[in-house]
């Protein structure tokens, strides 16, 4: 493996910026002490030794994005529209995800990079994604919301990583997964190494197996999910949090009288208007029909759409939700019904 | 898997929908107007392609985007249309428009009724309300393929008289031989001398034999509930009926995920569902 060293950061940072917009987790002045994901610039202190409140998804799917801008133009008498779909320009490089929100990447890739021809993909999900970059911190320790263990890799998980590094005395040793990887680590800042990685931390795990048929077998007890959400406020925190969350609007903004964009941006499918038809009819009325569908959104429908679970244990739903309501928890009590 | 149409839609991004300029608007009822529309490229119109049952999102921009079936037929290649109530933001902005205003369009998306399965079977039609918009596309197209399918008959109810779509189209249906047309009005009433009574009683009427036929129904919950009911005692099987669903939708493509119905997502994998299908999905209607 290859080693990068502690002084040495700086100078990777700033060659990883030099080629695209870097991202690195930090503490700003608005985040209120949150560990959130910024644009690197010259000065910003990576926190590397805490947990991320927000994954990076962001930076694939925008909490709030342009789809195209428009303007109704008067010509002769005759009125007509254009239309100017939005464009980017240039890569993206993430520093010091974990091995869940870079995990979190290529489950979300199973639907938004969907071959164009066999269903839809999401073009602007397309462009960001293929020109992504992603380190990986690897984790030598968790916390009690923890729960990626669950899953095939648990904290070893490398799918959705470029580098793996792996926290050692004086700096990390660098693992390259990716073709990208090897490049990136094959020259200077990194140095080679004879050290051994260390052991990666062991979560709390929940039993995931089965669950895919068991929700189905178990949709219509409602009283369970009655019972699982009594406390569940619908506030949305897991689903803005979620790495794996995807759900989105769409809505237009005038910025004149006669120029407007369509956007897009995150919606939840724990709040009531996501669902509700104009003629006020809501397939899914309640909480605890709503709660029931994220879960067996994320551990039936869509792996049996695109064969992966749309969770990779983060904790993050745990780790903040305001009441304390446990996915593992309410996964547990399926598994024992 | 869904087959993907890039007609009419931004190959390059299926959310990028395209301009069309109104031709036409009827007015239908008091809250319903059909808006017709051509795409203002000339090759974009040329190329549009769709079958009955598929759906569109019709936009202004600036206003929005909602989900409505095509009601016109695939045949009609001067115009195609939307027939629109009014219920929300967006479609009070429908109601606004005239000839000449320019909407935004994102079509076809979504399964169309397997009319080719259809072929050589009789075919019975059951709509209600607003419902008959899809169902207008999916008579139309049979009549224009009259030679491939059996008997036809469309029963189409409105609570007054004043509140059934289609005029010309009716007036037009009732003069044919080589179909059966009933309209349908629920209770009596001055000025009316069709056909009185419920679309389930009405088709119970009729009686229709199951053998070798299809039924296909769009409406109210209330009447496809109760139409269901009295398929199911004339010997319908759940594989010979067809309906449509309504569901919130924003991206049309099977993304923003929230018109699922289990794992199926009804602006993809549906509007269109056999009643065999639905069986097979969670009970979240």
């Amino acid at each position: 493996m290859r080693f990068l060293a502690v002084e040495k950061i700086d100078a990777l940072l700033e060659a990883l910026a030099r080629s695209s917009s870097l991202w690195v987790p930090t503490v700003t002045e608005d985040s209120a002490g949150t560990v959130i994901f910024e644009a690197w610039e010259p000065g910003t202190a990576p926190v590397l030794d805490r947990f991320t409140t927000l994954s990076a998804k962001e930076l694939l799917l925008p909490a709030s994005e342009k789809i195209f801008s428009f303007a109704y133009n008067l010509s002769e008498g005759e009125e007509s529209i254009e239309i100017e779909p939005s464009s980017r320009e240039g890569g993206t490089t993430i520093f010091g995800t974990r091995a869940c929100d870079a995990k979190a990447i290529t489950v979300l890739d199973a639907l938004f990079l969907q071959a164009p021809g066999e269903a839809y993909g999401d073009e602007q999900y397309r462009s960001r994604r293929l020109d992504l970059t992603v380190l990986t911190i690897a984790c030598t320790t968790c916390d009690a919301a923890c729960f990626c263990s669950s899953f095939e890799n648990g904290p070893a998980e490398k799918a959705g990583s470029d580098v793996f590094l792996y926290p050692v005395e004086g700096g990390w040793l660098a693992e390259a997964i990716t073709d990208r990887g090897r490049e990136l680590t094959g020259g200077e800042p990194f140095a080679d190494s004879g050290l051994e990685p260390p052991g990666l931390a062991v979560t709390r795990t929940v039993d995931i197996a089965g669950l895919q048929e068991k929700l189905l077998e178990i949709f219509s007890n409602i009283d369970f999910w009655q019972e699982a959400t009594v406390k569940c406020l619908s506030c949305g925190y897991c689903t803005y949090t979620c790495p794996t969350c995807y759900c989105f609007n769409i809505f237009d903004e005038m910025r004149s009288d006669r120029e407007g964009e369509r956007l897009r941006g995150w919606d939840a499918c724990m709040f009531s208007l996501y669902t509700r038809e104009t003629s006020g009819h809501n397939p899914r009325p309640t909480i605890a029909h709503r709660y029931r569908n994220r879960i067996n959104h994320k551990f039936s429908y869509y792996p049996a759409n695109q064969g992966e679970t749309l969770c990779t244990g983060c904790g993050r739903c745990i780790r903040g939700c305001p009441v304390g309501l446990d996915i593992r928890d309410v996964l547990a009590g399926v598994k024992e019904l | 898997m869904t087959t993907i149409a890039q007609t009419g839609m931004k190959a390059t991004n299926p959310l990028v929908p395209e301009p069309a300029t109104v031709t036409e608007v009827i007015v239908e009822t008091g809250n319903i107007r059909t808006v017709r529309m051509r795409f203002d490229d000339p090759a974009t119109m040329e190329d549009f392609t769709f079958l009955p049952g598929q759906i569109g999102q019709l936009g202004i921009l600036g206003a929005g985007e909602s989900t409505f079936a095509i009601s016109s037929p695939p045949s009609q290649k001067e115009y195609f249309q939307f027939s629109v109530m009014k219920t929300g933001v967006v479609t009070s902005a429908i109601h606004e428009l005239s000839a000449g205003d320019c909407v935004s369009v994102r079509a076809p998306m979504g399964c169309a009724f397997p009319t080719d399965d259809w072929k050589g079977r009789n075919i019975i039609v059951a709509g209600g309300g607003i419902g008959m918009a899809p169902l207008r596309s999916l008579f139309m197209y049979l009549l224009d393929h009259r030679d491939d399918y059996g008997e036809l008959m469309l029963v189409y109810g409105a609570r007054m008289p004043e509140d059934l779509c289609f005029e010309a189209d009716r007036l037009a249906w009732e003069q044919r031989d080589d179909m059966k047309f009933i309209s349908t009005i629920d209770n009596v009433c001055s000025g009316w001398d069709g056909c009185v009574g419920l679309v389930p009683s009405i088709l119970e009427e009729e009686a229709p034999p199951p053998d070798n036929a299809v039924a296909i129904t769009c409406g109210p919950p209330i009447m496809i509930k109760f139409t269901l009911q009295s398929l199911d005692r004339m010997g319908f099987r759940e594989e010979q009926i067809y309906t449509t669903l309504e569901r919130r939708m924003k991206c049309g493509i099977g993304l923003c995920g929230r018109c699922n119905v289990g794992a199926k997502y009804v602006c993809t994998d549906g509007p269109v569902f056999s009643l065999a299908d639905l069986r097979e999905l969670p009970d979240e209607l």
